[in-house]
């Protein structure tokens, strides 16, 4: 069943949404295009100022005990505007991998930093285009953790990691500080996004689950997290789509509006239909939280808002023509975070299969 | 549970119970005389039971409920095949349209009371061979005669006219003046002298649409039902009826459930077809544009029972879902193979691929067009321009034909 937001949650969407337009604009965000190892920290001192970090915790570990339904608003408005940085969902991962699975110890020790946003939180269990590896590439023995992982969001200024690794022969959801890990800035089309590549060398670990549990807490760790970030994609879909109509309403040619040419205008309202569907399955999945189709609602969710943004991002550019492909307009930093949020926590063919898993009855 | 979960379970136990009598197994084999002579007889046992007019005012026969409880019963029924498609139209459009501009109330009251018992149905006279998105350049024309008006000209894709003791119809009254002003809207009798119905056979072999031909068709003035050239306004009242209607996700054609099992029964390289990632891709992503389209359709049922209008992306039921079903069912029949080319045509289109498929185009073009509904999108959600439109506020009898 999904919802109708309440009075509070749409104070949020409005509030979140008056300050990110105040203080995020495009010109602070193009040069950390070209920066390796920056992240737009306005955005994320907003963030932690607003509250935004602790919003979907639990209030006993510091959190304000919202949910997935108020986070999601949040990240939608983060989406529009083109978020700073990737901590609002990777820190969202890891501090609900430790309250969901994690011993008073661990909770106590990561939670209140991580909901104050003065810790950061990765998530790192994907090998390429799998997102959760039927051998992981890491090995768990003797409470260390052996091996590299590449690619991981956030994972440059992360202080706590999850991971997903193969403990003798049993996957093993665990725990690590990244006090002593190695990290290596990974030069990426869109460096806010802080990709690192990590090298473990026997760094301290500590279990979170094993066996078939740890591979179903992972994915319920990446389901969440997709969550938030199909509102964020929606959210940037939203804006281009917005964009783009504003613009086919002010440019002219051949003597009318191009919105008023079809091929124009039923392209823009073909992005219309792709926010709406994205946006009601967010609303749906969001309202599922804990239910027994989360996993299903959660992948509509992300195939959906995957499909919006990356469309939106390709057809906004092409409906302004020249001045579309610009370094200055910027319209490129949608189209490159189209693609980063769209393989961050697993790519469509990886939420494909999982979908299809759960349709068809064969979920592990 | 809720009143209107209270009011679905009764309405579900009824239907329930009307299955063996009315239902997909009691239809099958019927002749297409007897199946609407079941329907005439299913109509009335909803009539009888209160669920006929369920958001009608009561002195019309009506339930006196709102439009939530209506949707609610239509999504039940939808799930038995029950023949209730003929009496669609008639109690979708033009008997509602009767009740709101009918001027004799007698008249009107005895229509509505024959129309909800299925002893009589109405139906739709709009588009012509000349178009059917460009409503108000229609061409059939009526002309004062005596007291009462002449209708010459012809209609086209009228569902059900052959079965229809009235329908409804807009015509032109003034050539002289621009397209939308010079139409009147009157009821006319079916069965009238001059008036000729002519079945059209469509791709999928069935024929509920008819070429409608009228020759010198006299009618007195009491059928006029809006001012004279004021018969636009009214014919778009009339497409407003029915914007709360039960929608499908699925397009009207089989449940997703139906592809999945398919692709688990067939074998496809050796490997049931679920195994392959062509298919599972077809399934995801119609599983995630279905459940947005559902979950779109249960939040406007949320604002509507909050007292709230629901959102303008309704909209999308009808263009996203109809064409979606018609590549699924490609797809179906893909995977049927060599055991795909089986055809029935009596087969029901929420059940059988070939008869989705074969009867989707209609779909995508009855009742607003793809491009016709990309327009309104564009133009009264997003507020972009109208297309170049050359007959804008030229006389009717000046457009360039």
């Amino acid at each position: 069943m999904t919802i109708l937001y309440d009075e509070g949650q749409q104070a949020i969407a409005t509030e979140s949404r008056r300050v990110l337009e105040a203080r995020v604009d495009k010109d602070a965000l193009l040069p950390l295009l070209e920066t390796v190892g920056e992240y737009h920290r306005p955005f994320w001192d907003t963030a932690k100022e607003q509250g935004w970090t602790a919003l979907a915790l639990p209030e006993a570990d510091g959190g304000l005990g919202l949910g997935l339904i108020e986070l999601g608003l949040i990240a939608h408005q983060a989406g529009r505007s083109i978020s700073g940085a990737p901590f609002l969902t990777s820190s969202f991962g890891a501090a609900k991998a430790i309250e969901l699975f994690g011993s008073d110890a661990q909770k106590a020790r990561w939670l209140p930093g991580l909901a104050s946003g003065e810790l950061i939180g990765a998530i790192a269990f994907a090998a390429g285009p799998d997102a959760l590896p039927r051998q992981p590439d890491l090995t768990f023995a003797g409470d260390r953790i052996e091996g590299g992982m590449r690619g991981v969001p956030a994972g440059l200024a992360a202080d706590v990691a999850i991971v997903f690794a193969n403990g003798q022969g049993m996957p093993v959801l665990a725990l690590v500080d990244l006090g002593d890990v190695q990290r290596s800035a990974v030069p990426s089309f869109d460096n806010s996004r802080l990709v690192a590549d990590l090298s473990f060398s026997g760094a301290p670990a500590e279990m979170l689950a094993i066996g078939s549990a740890a591979r179903d807490a992972a994915l319920r760790i990446l389901a969440l997290q997709s969550v938030v970030t199909a509102h964020e994609q929606t959210g940037g879909a939203e804006a281009l789509m917005e964009i783009a109509r504003d613009y086919a309403l002010t440019r002219k040619a051949f003597g009318q509006p191009i919105g008023a040419f079809q091929s124009v205008k039923h392209r823009i309202a073909e992005l219309y239909g792709l926010v709406e569907l994205a946006r009601a399955n967010c609303i749906h999945a969001a309202a599922r939280e804990g239910a027994p189709d989360f996993i299903t609602a959660a992948a509509a969710a992300r195939l959906s808002a995957t499909e919006a943004y990356d469309t939106a991002a390709r057809d906004c550019i092409q409906i302004h023509g020249g001045i579309g492909v610009t370094w200055e307009i910027g319209l490129h930093l949608h189209m490159r975070r189209a693609r980063s949020l769209a393989i961050e926590q697993g790519s469509g063919l990886f939420w494909e299969d999982v979908l299809v898993d759960q349709l068809a009855g064969e979920a592990a | 549970m809720s009143d209107l979960e209270g009011y679905r379970a009764k309405a579900a136990g009824w239907l329930a119970s009307m299955e063996p009598t009315f239902g997909r197994d009691a239809r099958k084999g019927l002749s297409e005389a007897d199946d609407l002579a079941l329907g005439r007889r299913y109509q009335k046992a909803k009539f009888d039971a209160g669920y006929a007019g369920i958001n009608w005012p009561t002195e019309y026969g009506g339930q006196g409920l709102g439009h939530l409880e209506k949707v609610t019963f239509d999504a039940e029924e939808m799930k038995h095949g029950f023949p209730s498609f003929y009496f669609g139209i008639s109690l979708g459009m033009p008997v509602p349209v009767l009740m709101q501009f009918g001027s004799d109330k007698e008249f009107v009251k005895e229509r509505v009371l024959k129309a909800l018992q299925g002893e009589e149905i109405w139906c739709q006279l709009f588009s012509e061979p000349s178009g059917g998105s460009d409503l108000a350049g229609l061409r059939t024309k009526a002309e004062p005669d005596g007291n009462g008006w002449k209708i010459n000209g012809q209609k086209v894709w009228t569902s059900w006219a052959h079965y229809s003791d009235y329908g409804v119809i807009v015509v032109r009254t003034d050539p002289n003046v621009p397209k939308h002003k010079g139409l009147t809207y009157f009821w006319v009798d079916m069965k009238a002298p001059g008036v000729t119905v002519r079945p059209i056979k469509l791709a999928g072999g069935d024929s509920h649409v008819n070429e409608v031909f009228f020759d010198d068709v006299k009618i007195t003035d009491d059928h006029r039902m809006s001012p004279v050239g004021g018969g636009f306004a009214v014919a778009i009242a009339t497409l407003m009826i029915e914007r709360y209607v039960a929608t499908d996700s699925a397009g009207f054609g089989p449940h997703l459930d139906l592809f999945v099992e398919l692709a688990k029964d067939v074998q496809l390289n050796g490997r049931p077809a679920i195994e392959d990632g062509r298919i599972r891709q077809q399934i995801a992503r119609n599983h995630a544009m279905r459940s947005g389209l559902d979950s779109i359709n249960v939040r406007a049922r949320l604002m509507m029972q909050a007292g709230m209008m629901p959102g303008p992306e309704g909209s999308l039921n009808k263009l996203v879902a109809v064409r979606s079903r018609q590549k699924l069912s490609e797809l179906a029949i893909d995977l049927q193979g060599s055991d795909g080319f089986l055809f029935d045509e009596h087969a029901s289109q929420k059940e059988d691929w070939a008869s989705s498929w074969i009867n989707a185009p209609t779909g995508r073009i009855a009742g607003g067009s793809d491009e016709t509904l990309l327009n309104t999108i564009a133009e009264k959600v997003l507020g972009l321009p109208q297309d170049h439109r050359p007959d804008k506020g030229i006389p009717f009898n000046q457009i360039p034909a």
